[in-house]
Order: C-alpha cells, then structure tokens, then sequence
C-alpha cells in the first residue's frame, strides 16, 4: 500500500513537471518570435532628402509588418562595383541572419542585372524600387514613372516660361535610366514647341557644388538663359543656389525635381518656380509591404507606379500637397 | 537495458491488448477509469476555455476603453492648458488699453519660450492684419489669412474655440512644422477704439503625438483622433494615411460620438471604441484587432489541449496502473486455480489484495485444504478396504472354526456316525471351494446361499441340531453378482450369539429378495437380541465390545459399504427375548464381464 502511494506521488510529481515545463516551453515560444523575417534594403546612396525619405516609408513598414530591415548603399551613387558588392554581400550572408527578400534600388540599368537574377534564382522575393534594372525576373517594381514625370517637368516648363525660350538641362549621371527617361519625357513636351532651345545640357554625378558650378558657367555662357531644368534634387539645389546668389532668382525661372526643405525654401522665395515631387516614403513603405506579402506567398503586381506631382508657392500650401511636401518624421 | 525497457513495453501492450480482447477486469476497470477522467478533463477543459476566452474579451474591451480615457484624459488636459493660455492672453488683451502701445509681444514671446509645444502666438485684426505675434520671425509675405479656417471661424460665430486640423505653420518664415490651431474672437483697443479680432495658437502637433503614440491596443490595435468633419488629426501611420497608402472607414466612425462597433477592414475583423475628447470636437478611435483577443484564444485553447494530452497520458497510465494493481491478485488466485486445475493440491496462495481477494483467497486455500483432506481420507479408506480384504481372507480360513468343525468330525468317526461324518466333510469341501472360488471377490447370489447353507449344515451338525434354518428366495436374484462371504459372519454372530445360550430350539432364516430396487439379504433368528446400546455400538468403527463379538458384522458392513457405497450396507434390528433381524442392502449387479471385471478390482 506504500508502495502504491509511492508511485501515485510520482506520477503527480511527473505531471507537476510536465505542467511547468509546458509553462516555460510557451515562454521561451514567446521569445522565439523573436526570428523576424530579414530584408536586404539596398539603396543607390546612403544619403539625401530622397533615400532619406524612401527609408522612412521602409521603416513604417517594417514596423506594421514587423520585420528586420538591413539598409546597405554605397557612399557615392556612381559606385556601381561597391553596389553589386553589397548585393553579393547581403546574399551570400549565412551567419543564422540569411536574408528572406532583397529590395534594389538599382545603380545601373544594366550593370546590377547579374546578381538581381542570382537573388531571384535564389528563390528569394526580390522588389526594385526607384529605378529599373534590364531583367525580368524581379518580383515587382515600384518606381515613379519618370517618363511621366519628365513630360510634367516640361508642362511645367512651358507654363512658367512660354512656348518660345531657351532651356539648360541638369541631369544627374549619364546613362542612368532615371535620368534618361525623364530627359525623354521632358524632350517630348520641349520637342512639340519649336521654338523652345535646349541650349546646354549638363551632368552633375549628384554633387551639389558641380551642379551649383555648372550652373554658373551656363549662365555665364549664355546670358540668354530663360529656364532651367534640374532632373534630380542635387542637381535642383545646386542650380538654385546658383542663381539664389546671382540675384537672378525670377528671372531664370527653375523647374525642379524634388522637395528637400532648401528647395520648399527656395520655392516660397520665388527662386525655384515649381518642382516635380515623387513619392519617396510611398517607395520605401510599398517595396517593404510587397516583399512581405511575396514572402507570404501572396501574387503581387509586377509593375507599380507611385505618384509625382508639380507644387507650385501657390499649391504647396494645399491640405494634399503639404502632407507630400512636409513628411511626418518621428 | 533498452532492450528490456522495450520488450517490456512489448509485452506490456500484449498483455493489455490480451486483456480487451478477453474483456478482463483490468480492462473493464481501466476503461471506465480512462473514461470517466477523461470525460471530466474534457469537461472542465472546454468549460474552462469557454470562460477565460470570455474573460479575455472582457478584458480587451475593459483595456482598450481604460487606455482610452487615459488618452483622452492627457488630451483634455493638454487642451485645457492651452485653452487657459488663450484665455490669459484673451483678458489681458481686453483690459490693453492701447494694443498699439502695449508690450503684448515681449508677453506673447515669453509664453511662447515657457513652453516647448507652442510654436507660434498670434493676434490679428478684423482686416487680417498681424498686430502682434511670437516668435519675431518675419511673416511670410504671400500669406493670406481670408484663406484659412483658423481665421474666418471664430470671426463667423464669436463664441466658437476653434481647433484646426494638423497643418503644417505657414505665417512665419522658415517654419515647417505640423501644428494644430487653437483660435478664438478677441475684443481689442487700438486707437481708442474697440474692434474684434482673432487670437492664434499654434501648438506643435508632436505633443498630441506624443500623447497618442506609445498608445498601442494589443500588438496591432492602435488608436487615432478625428476631428467633427471627419479630417484625420492624429495617426500612428499618418504619412501613410497622407499618402492615401492607408485608410480608415471614418464615415462609420462619424456616425457614432462614443461607443463601440466592429468592422471588417481588408479581412480583419476589429474593435472599433470611441470617445469624444471634452472641450473640442475630437474624437479619439480605438482600433483593437479581433484576431489578437482569438490568438489568446488559440493560445489558451492549445495549452489546454495539452493539458488534456498529459492529463490523458497520466490517466492511461494511472488506469493501467491502478487496474493492474487491482487485478493483480485475481490473475495470481487464477494462476493457482489453474495449478490445483491441473492437480496440484500443495498451493498456498499468499494473496495480500484487497478485502474482497483476500477473502477469496482464503476460501480457496480453505476448498483446497478440504480437498487434500478428502483425498487423504480416501487414501485411509483404500488402507481400510485393504485391511478388510485381508480380514475376509482370513475369515475364508478361520482356523477356530476347522479346528472345531474337523474336531466334530473326529468325535463323529469314533462313534461311528459315518454319515454324519460324510454329510459334514461334503459341507466342508464346499464351503471351502466356494470360499476360495479362484480368488474372486465377485460371486452369484446362488454360490453366496450355498455358502451359507454348508455353513449352516455344519454348524447345525456341531450342535446337534439346536436350530432349524430355512433359506428363501427368489428366482431371479440367483445369477445376480455378489460380495461373498457377507452372510457367513451374520449367521455366525445369530448362532454365538443368539442360538447357542438359548434353552429353546433355535430358528434362522434366510432369505434373498429384491427391494426397491436393491438386492435385499435378510438373515432372521428368535435369539436372545440385542441390548440397544450394544446394537447402536455395534456398525460404529472403533468401537470394541469386550467379547470381540460384532467384529465380523462390523467388516461386512464396512466391505460393502466400501465396495458399493453409503447407501448399502447392513440394517439391523433387535429385540431382547425375541431376536434378531439383520438386512442387507446391495445393488444390483447384473452383468457379468463389466461387473467382473471392475468389481475385482475394486471390491
């Protein structure tokens, strides 16, 4: 009878164990969610008013859909090598920290094609946002249509300096796609009014002082320089720096792309007559969103436009326009 | 050691898969265990999940409206303390006797300094003229204030506190951040007249934001402020929100001032609360997921389907365990049972069950005692029969009875009686031949009578004719079979002991029938009888008369009864002066070789 009261206390003993164990196997369960998904988040430069922007939109996405987001850039955007580095870096990364997705924003239209489909082979969701790279295998693309927003640059242009008037362009990097196809769109608009020039055309490889130095020597070259156009906000700074200090705010009229607070500035001074905004956090935020619900398994769009938008001193104050304008920073 | 854990485990589920296919008790009472426990885990379980799955929705709506009023309380007080600088402003406005002249500024810009969250004060005229304003910055010159909200209002209703949605400062230059605009009408002196005008405040949006956003509800719930027209003031996503990436079903919202609904919004099903912030026309939504309050569920639902699994391992083997146990003492009073089935009567069970086996156990130590004892007395009763069979062989030859009767014969001779002499040694002969007859144990009745009546024959010739004898029987009793020798000891005991002291002749009668069924020897004599105590002594076993007489009776009662069973044997009756009577009880045995044979054998 002992015995038996014995081995009744062992079993209860044993199930008293098995209760707490289970207890604590919840617990350390709980702990263990800890494992969030990782995302390779690889932009084209790791700093400015737009990447800035792009990774808010990626931040207030890795908090709704909680996930790990690693951020790589090269320090310079020409640095195409150091970009496909971080890309084979960020891939070939086993230490327990494997990356679930990749999000590119390309350097080169055709130089980052390799290791995009290396990623994608991989069996990885892989999302490029801002600008495109020459494959299909991507999983989406998320971008502003920059043709598009190049032809809003040209409306902008022949409502502000007319149909007859001599135009310099400033772009960015030479061969950029980017670039290039918002000179196509602008050209398209220029092209339909004869009796608009382009008179220059200039590269400013995202350096503010050789944008602000271009501009100079454009003006100085042409006295007769009506408009300028700048196709990126380094380039936009730069000419309106330029002509901020030549006192010729007005009367060379600045079209723009972009709204860092230099540019709402010089834009309420009346230096900068209207600029093309993007969406930057829409990119961020949307690249972030689609490579989780790819992950999920979900069929996501290939091709995703985000918006662009001309603000003008009289519209930036608009309801709408402001909230583009003025992002909410935490 | 593996080895033995799993072959126990084998042989623990054949024995258990032994004991359902042979419905044993151990199965029966480990079911009905199993059973029971596990229809009441079963029930307390879902009965328990039911009530803390309630509770846990209570506690989301309790939670979700305490993290509310919490927020809507730090908003009112936030507001409240905005109002009361306004209203501090408003009086010392009014009472201003020249708003020109005044230090009004200098004041404004030290409210403003005192306190981080306030971006900008400012005082307009009823044209919409800046009078005066904090911080000193230069106003903006492509402002016009006809175009905003904060100014028309309260101009349109004068009792109006009107509070703008988020907007970003737009009066003073380099200035961008998110403000809301608290304003109101103010009556102001300037050049000794009395006009109205409109007092602004401006306070920066991140203190509402601060208030709002470390506010979650559960992991995803959150909360956000709407003002009376529906335009968002305050949002954890608000970028989100600003770009049209998010939204919010705030036409539902706007029908409700306070109370709770739920919606479904892209496939999710949420808690939506809401509270009417005091002084302004805000209102404050909670949003709390429903699939949060089910994942505690879900939750609460898998710990308890694993405590129903351990509580069911636990009762399987507490079943087993505690059927096992008791069982265990029936299986090994089974066991023994089986032993004493196949022959063995030396088991002693030494079962400690409970009282019900014990006692069990008891009785069938206490039957199987019994039975070695009737075996044993078996044993004796062959010893007895033995002894018996030797006492009848003895009595083939009693040398008392040839020394007298050859002693007789000798007397007879001398006197010359020859045919005494002849007719005695003929009964002699027979006698013997018949006595001896080949060894046999078994004879007819006819051989038994003849027996018998040489036997009489020589005895009524030793004494001279002291009685008569007749023997008497049936046809049909002859050829049937007999134990021999059993009437000789009778007639011997009626003539010692009934006949010889008589003073009148002396009468025995013999006679054979069959009765009821039974084969009847009746041997009759007018002797003297029997006293009655000596006649009940007389079949009883150890009892020994003085004279050695009855022994003889007493061995033919105990060969039949021996041989044939407890229903035969011998019935006697006896009176003092008139005689006495004793009967025979035999079966009848018919046929010959069976009989025979067995009979040899056993008789």
């Amino acid at each position: 009878m002992k015995k038996s009261v014995k081995l009744i206390g062992a079993c209860t003993l044993i199930l008293c164990f098995f209760a707490f164990s289970l207890n604590s196997c919840s617990k350390e369960a709980e702990k263990n969610i800890d494992s969030k998904k990782n995302i390779a988040f690889i932009t084209r430069m790791n700093y400015g008013y737009h990447w800035a922007n792009v990774k808010l939109g990626a931040d207030a996405a890795a908090r709704e859909f909680d996930v790990n987001i690693d951020y790589a850039a090269p320090n310079d955007e020409e640095d195409i090598e150091c970009q496909i580095k971080l890309v084979n870096e960020a891939l070939d990364r086993d230490n327990g920290k494997k990356i679930d997705a990749l999000i590119l924003a390309a350097s080169d239209y055709k130089a980052l094609v390799e290791v995009t489909e290396k990623a994608y082979d991989r069996g990885i969701p892989v999302i490029i946002i801002d600008s495109e790279v020459d494959t299909d295998k991507i999983h989406s693309y998320i971008a502003t249509d920059n043709f598009e927003a190049g032809q809003k640059a040209g409306k902008a242009l022949v409502n502000i300096a007319g149909t007859d008037c001599k135009v310099a362009v400033i772009s960015f990097v030479k061969g950029t796609r980017n670039a290039e196809q918002r000179e196509e769109g602008l050209m398209s608009i220029i092209n339909k009014y004869p009796n608009i020039e382009v008179i220059s055309k200039e590269y400013c490889l995202s350096d503010v002082k050789l944008a602000y130095n271009l501009t100079k020597n454009i003006i100085s070259n042409n006295s007769e320089v009506d408009a300028i156009v700048a196709l990126n906000e380094v380039a936009s700074e730069g000419a309106a720096q330029a002509i901020n200090e030549m006192n010729l705010g007005g009367k060379v009229k600045i079209i723009t792309f972009d709204s860092t607070l230099q540019e709402i500035n010089f834009l309420e001074k009346d230096i900068i007559q209207a600029t093309v905004i993007q969406n930057p956090f829409s990119m961020g935020y949307l690249g972030v969103k689609y490579a989780v619900e790819a992950m999920e398994g979900k069929q996501i769009e290939k091709r995703i436009y985000t918006d662009s938008k001309v603000i003008d001193k009289d519209n930036m104050y608009f309801p709408d326009n402001q909230k583009l304008l003025f992002p909410f920073t935490k | 050691m593996k080895i033995r854990i799993i072959s126990s485990i084998k042989s623990y589920f054949s024995r258990l898969i032994n004991a359902i296919k042979t419905r044993s008790i151990q199965f029966v009472i480990a079911s009905s265990f199993m059973l029971v426990t596990i229809l009441a885990m079963f029930f307390v379980g879902i009965t328990l999940y039911g009530k803390v799955s309630e509770l846990e929705e209570q506690n989301a709506t309790i939670t979700t409206r305490q993290v509310m009023d919490q927020v809507n309380m730090n908003l009112d007080f936030y507001i409240r303390s905005m109002m009361e600088i306004s209203d501090y402003l408003k009086d010392s406005i009014y009472y201003c006797e020249d708003i020109e002249n005044s230090n009004l500024t200098e004041e404004m810009e030290v409210i403003k300094n005192s306190r981080k969250d306030m971006v900008a004060l400012a005082v307009f005229s009823n044209t919409g003229e800046m009078i005066a304003g904090a911080p000193t910055y230069k106003i903006k010159d492509n402002i016009n204030v006809w175009e905003e909200d904060w100014f028309t209002a309260p101009l349109e209703d004068s009792t109006i506190l009107f509070f703008s949605s988020p907007h970003v400062e737009n009066i003073f230059e380099g200035q961008h951040n998110w403000v809301v605009s608290l304003s109101r009408e103010i009556t102001l002196n300037r050049n000794g007249k009395k006009e109205n005008g409109v007092l602004l405040v401006d306070m920066n949006f991140n203190e509402i934001d601060q208030i709002c956003n470390k506010v979650t509800l559960g992991k995803k719930g959150y909360i956000y402020i709407i003002d009376s027209k529906g335009n968002i003031v305050y949002h954890p996503q608000q970028q989100l929100i600003n770009l049209g990436l998010k939204k919010e079903n705030i036409d539902d919202v706007l029908e409700h001032a306070f109370g709770k609904y739920f919606d479904e919004y892209e496939g999710q099903r949420r808690l939506i609360t809401i509270e009417t912030v005091n002084n302004s026309r805000w209102r404050i939504v909670g949003v709390a997921y429903m699939d949060e309050i089910s994942a505690i569920k879900e939750s609460i639902g898998d710990y308890s389907l694993w405590i129903f699994a351990i509580g069911c391992l636990f009762a399987i083997s507490m079943a087993s365990f505690i059927s096992a146990k008791i069982s265990r003492p029936i299986k090994e009073l089974e066991k023994s049972m089986k032993k004493v089935e196949e022959g063995q009567f030396d088991v002693n069970i030494d079962v400690k069950g409970d009282a019900e086996v014990a006692q069990l156990s008891k009785t069938f130590n206490i039957m199987v005692q019994k039975i070695r004892q009737l075996m044993d007395q078996i044993v004796v009763e062959q010893e007895a029969k033995r002894v018996s069979e030797l006492n009848a062989l003895q009595a083939q030859i009693n040398p008392h009875f040839l020394y007298n009767t050859l002693d007789s014969i000798v007397w007879m001779a001398e006197n010359g009686n020859s045919e005494d002499v002849i007719t005695m040694v003929t009964a002699l002969a027979r006698l013997f031949r018949i006595s001896i007859s080949k060894g046999k144990n078994i004879i007819t009745v006819r051989e038994e009578l003849e027996h018998a009546r040489n036997y009489l024959i020589i005895q009524k010739i030793r004494y001279k004719n002291k009685f008569k004898y007749e023997i008497d029987y049936q046809e049909e009793v002859l050829e049937l079979k007999t134990l021999k020798l059993i009437l000789q000891p009778i007639i011997e005991n009626s003539i010692y002991h009934g006949i010889e002291y008589m003073v009148d002749e002396g009468f025995i009668k013999i006679s054979v029938s069959i009765v009821d069924g039974k084969l009847l020897y009746q041997v009759d004599d007018n002797g003297l009888g029997m006293k009655k105590q000596v006649l009940d002594n007389l079949l009883l076993q150890k009892s020994k008369s003085s004279n050695g007489s009855g022994v003889g009776v007493r061995n033919v009662h105990q060969r039949i009864q021996l041989c044939y069973g407890k229903e035969y044997g011998l019935d006697i009756e006896s009176e003092l002066e008139e005689g006495t009577s004793v009967k025979l009880w035999l079966p009848i045995v018919k046929d010959e070789n069976l009989g025979d044979n067995k009979n040899e054998k056993e008789c």
